[in-house]
């Protein structure tokens, strides 16, 4: 069996080596259709991988507010569970704001194996200089446990977010708000909430350009932040980094269930990306798929005429006693041979454009940056996958008419 | 003497508008050893004869029977194999494989039946090669040869796998007198040495002279069969 297939293979070959031609252009075909697969493949999922882990790490994966997704239900339902119960005129009971019992929670957000939470105070403050105001939302953190749970520390373009502890009423903004406001490091502000008011120095400074944190927010001590806004020993928002961010969506479940708060991943706060990446993909993957799918045109072309052309030796051989498996065999093979050197080609010419690619760099916001490339294996197997099927098929159509070609009819005309 | 190949009311019509009748009714009986030619105008059906009893048609009425067993009704891959197996031919535009040697035309049957080694395969093809005295030109691709010379090399093929039965069609048809002779000589000494049967279709009055049996078609039906050997003619 293995014999006569190598023996069949070895005539496909032979027809192969006599068009050498057509057989290098089918296979070139192949191969730029394989490297540029691989080239806007890598550039396309290297950067999409590079944003999404930017989404993942510019915050915490989790973020546990103290916000409920549907309104707390009032004493009187809550007590005739199941009764039919309707109120008028009730007067709606006050809550306090803040997690409460934000202990248990964080105990239950550390408690997940590997997992770090950050306990924070957000509330809103009013810098004031001269007559300029600026309204700002202000982070309580704890230095030590925020820099484990976010990458802000890598946002900032001056100072340090330890330096919160040491100085007495430090305060991290964004590049923006200080230039709105004139200031900057070791400045001092005057930072104004309902309660109370106080002159804060910035300590640190945000780069520009970033959307997550913004260029109206700030970063504060929680102590801080919590006698500012008059809020003691109150924090309204935990963030939880997880080793696997990709089962932040599962964790954020399990705590929402658990305590009734919201928790939200970095999935459903990116959802919009998300669903852009996935819009993304389709197009590339469609593009990409043409390309592969024009260079197995090459490949039937050739088959196609080899067929035309072989039309007295299939006839030949079918008398001899070749079975129409055997033909087909032949002529699929041949249209294989050819995905597979072009395949190879390929892979070679999208290494190569893969390193011209890396050794480029782009400015992307003042900086000199790489451009993201995704090199794994996987798409060189997913190209290969794809162009061998393609082949196949592309082989197989001239091919089903060789083993169907009526060798009487054949002979006859010939004779 | 058994017979190897047997028609038993064979015919063939091409379906169509009208229908095309090939052959019709032919009754014929091939024994080995025997030398058979089939003779008649052109169109007169004796290619589609051959065809058919070739197995590479199949009769649209009537039995073939090859040793005994009803094979005209077997699946394209049962006939294909009976061919590879028992049969040779032997075509009038020889039919290599232009990409192939003459060694390797005469090896393409015997490595597709796969029942020799590499090594025995050349060594019967070889030794086939030189049969038709062409041992020292086993290395040429059929478009370095002469008209006779691929011929032979057909003749060599059609040998590989050792076949009881020999299909010739118009075998010297493009070939000069001289040429001529040494393959009807070739086609007499498998049938008559070798106890091969042998089944020509030709033009050749002269081929038809030295047959053992020579059969005369005209309009898709058997009119004569002369039988040399007993000296009888037998109406079909």
């Amino acid at each position: 069996m293995i014999g006569r297939l190598g023996f069949l293979t070895g005539i496909a070959l032979r027809h192969l080596s006599k068009r050498r031609r057509q057989t290098l252009v089918a296979v070139s075909g192949v191969a730029v259709g394989v490297g540029f697969f691989l080239a806007v493949s890598a550039m396309m999922i290297g950067s999409q991988t590079d944003f999404v882990r930017q989404l993942i790490d510019v915050a915490p994966h989790i973020i546990v507010s103290d916000e409920v997704r549907s309104p707390t239900p009032q004493p009187g339902t809550r007590v005739y569970a199941n009764g039919a119960v309707q109120l008028h005129g009730y007067k709606v009971r006050t809550e306090a704001r803040g997690i409460k019992d934000w202990q248990a929670v964080l105990a239950a957000a550390n408690a997940v194996p590997g997992a770090v939470a950050s306990p924070s105070l957000t509330g809103g403050v009013t810098l004031r200089l001269g007559g300029h105001d600026e309204a700002l939302a202000i982070v309580g953190v704890d230095p030590e446990i925020e820099s484990r749970v976010s990458d802000i520390e890598d946002k900032l373009r001056a100072g340090n977010l330890r330096d919160l502890e040491t100085v007495q009423g430090g305060i991290i903004i964004g590049e923006e708000m200080a230039q709105r406001l004139g200031i900057g490091m070791g400045d001092i502000v005057a930072a104004t909430s309902a309660s109370r008011s106080r002159s804060m120095r910035v300590v640190g400074l945000f780069k520009r350009g970033n959307s997550q944190l913004g260029s109206s927010s700030g970063y504060v001590l929680l102590r801080e932040a919590q006698s500012m806004l008059g809020r003691p020993f109150v924090i309204n928002r935990i963030g939880l980094r997880i080793p696997d961010p990709y089962q932040a969506e599962d964790v954020a479940a399990r705590l929402e269930q658990r305590f009734g708060y919201k928790a939200e991943s970095w999935q459903e706060r990116s959802a919009d990306f998300l669903s852009l990446l996935v819009t993304r993909n389709v197009i590339m993957y469609s593009v990409v798929s043409a390309i592969l799918l024009v260079a197995s045109f090459g490949i039937y072309t050739v088959v196609s005429n080899s067929v035309a052309d072989k039309r007295r030796d299939i006839a030949i051989l079918r008398s001899i006693g070749f079975s129409e498996g055997d033909l087909q065999f032949i002529f699929v093979t041949e249209g294989l041979m050819l995905a597979v050197i072009g395949v190879f080609c390929g892979w070679a010419l999208g290494y190569g454009l893969m390193e011209i690619l890396g050794s480029l760099n782009f400015p992307i916001a003042g900086e000199n940056q790489h451009v993201p490339l995704d090199r794994s294996p996987r798409q060189y197997a997913v190209a290969a996958a794809a162009s061998l099927f393609a082949g196949a098929i592309a082989a197989w159509l001239p091919a089903r008419k060789a083993s169907r070609v009526d060798p009487v009819d054949i002979l006859r005309g010939a004779v | 003497m058994s017979a190897l190949l047997e028609a038993r009311g064979l015919g063939r019509v091409l379906p169509g508008d009208p229908p095309v009748t090939l052959v019709r009714e032919a009754n014929l009986v091939i024994e080995p050893g025997s030398f058979t030619t089939i003779v008649g105008p052109s169109g007169c059906g004796k290619s589609s004869l051959l065809y058919l009893l070739s197995l590479i048609d199949r009769p649209t009425s009537g039995e073939l029977l090859l040793e005994g067993r009803e094979v005209s009704r077997l699946s394209g891959d049962e006939r294909a194999q009976i061919r590879l197996m028992k049969f040779g031919f032997v075509f009038q535009f020889h039919f290599l494989l232009p990409e192939f040697t003459a060694l390797e035309n005469v090896l393409i049957p015997i490595r597709r039946l796969g029942s020799l080694g590499e090594v025995e395969a050349r060594e019967r093809a070889m030794h086939l090669l030189d049969r038709v005295g062409l041992a020292e030109k086993h290395g040429k691709t059929p478009d370095r040869l002469s008209g006779g010379e691929r011929q032979r090399v057909a003749i060599a093929r059609a040998l590989a796998n050792d076949p009881v039965l020999i299909l010739g069609d118009e075998p010297t048809g493009n070939l000069d007198s001289q040429n001529s002779a040494r393959v009807v000589e070739d086609l007499r000494h498998l049938a008559h040495e070798e106890g091969r049967a042998v089944v020509c279709v030709t033009h050749d009055p002269g081929i038809a002279e030295l047959a053992d049996v020579r059969v005369d078609m005209l309009d898709g039906r058997i009119e004569n069969i002369l039988d040399r050997r007993g000296g009888a003619a037998a109406a079909p």
